[in-house]
């Protein structure tokens, strides 16, 4: 891997990107937001997503609007992997993020880091590499196509202004992408 | 027995976790009546075996996805009367065009509300209670 010629392609907050192209690395910066990366290494295909669940979700089996935003998420993820040839039964992920940010004492963090670990265990996805929690934020890049991950944690300073920012949006779920849809 | 109680409802969603929260927000409408399964395979299997009256079906699926699914269960004289409700992540308006077309009842764009789907349902079946 040729570090000079990968092609680096950000990821905010709500965002998911699939990639199916070897020179490419995903990054993202990480507070309380949690970064599920999966691909299938056999069609050489891989993604990454970037979450905070509105009001920090709760448990799974509430079904809370939450959840389903969350999960919403994780799902966009594997469509557009399967839609680029991957297979579910294949499916590797790595899980990052969820730091316990001193500002907020919450436990926001770790709340979205358990939701992202029981969605892909109840969806029998196996986790390959973690990387939650914590008190300071992170810096990651993703190589999609090659499974690499590196983090890079954020100082003090940095992890509070991620998280300033992540707290920025109104904290309920967004609207569809295309909520004119309504009835026939 | 409220109207919620006597339909008999099918999900048809290849997350296990899509298929608990739908199988949860019917619940907290009032259904009873809930079975589920992976794909449109299934999902015909269990049609075919024992009709059901409302169906709830993802659109993303493999095997067959949720319009080969919706186009199965029209085209059989045994099913072809049930209430099809389909599901999208995308929002794609082509979609709900091919669908409307195909006989869907409605569409609902996730992620839901328990609003939105109650809505959905409702306009199918009228009050559920």
């Amino acid at each position: 891997m040729n570090e000079a010629m990968v092609r680096r392609v950000h990821i905010i907050q709500g965002e998911y990107k699939v990639i199916g192209d070897p020179d490419v690395v995903l990054s993202t910066i990480l507070g309380s937001c949690v970064a599920a990366c999966l691909r299938d290494p056999v069609a050489g295909v891989g993604g990454m997503n970037h979450f905070l669940l509105p009001g920090s979700g709760g448990a799974m089996a509430s079904g809370g609007d939450a959840t389903r935003y969350g999960v919403h998420l994780m799902e966009l993820l594997i469509n557009g992997l399967l839609k680029k040839g991957a297979r579910r039964d294949r499916l590797e992920a790595k899980v990052f993020g969820g730091a316990k940010t001193i500002a907020s004492f919450s436990n926001v963090g770790e709340q979205n880091a358990a939701f992202a670990m029981q969605f892909l265990r109840d969806e029998g996805i196996q986790v390959v590499g973690s990387s939650t929690g914590g008190e300071h934020g992170r810096k990651l890049e993703y190589w999609p196509v090659h499974g690499r991950a590196r983090q890079y944690p954020l100082t003090g300073a940095e992890t509070q202004r991620t998280v300033a920012l992540e707290q920025r949006p109104v904290r309920t779920p967004p609207k569809p992408v295309d909520n004119a849809i309504e009835f026939f | 027995m409220s109207l919620a109680e006597k339909i008999k409802v099918l999900i048809v969603d290849d997350q296990v976790t899509s298929r608990l929260l739908l199988s949860e927000a019917l619940t907290q409408l009032g259904f009873k009546q809930i079975t589920s399964a992976g794909d449109g395979v299934q999902g015909m299997k269990i049609m075919t075996e024992q009709p059901h009256h409302l169906v709830i079906s993802d659109f993303n699926m493999p095997n067959m996805d949720g319009i080969g699914f919706l186009q199965a269960v029209r085209s059989n004289p045994s099913t072809k009367k049930a209430a099809f409700i389909i599901l999208t992540a995308q929002g794609d308006r082509a979609l709900v065009q091919k669908a409307a077309q195909l006989g869907a009842n409605n569409v609902l764009a996730k992620p839901f509300t328990i609003e939105k789907m109650k809505a959905a349902i409702e306009a199918v079946f009228g009050a559920l209670k």
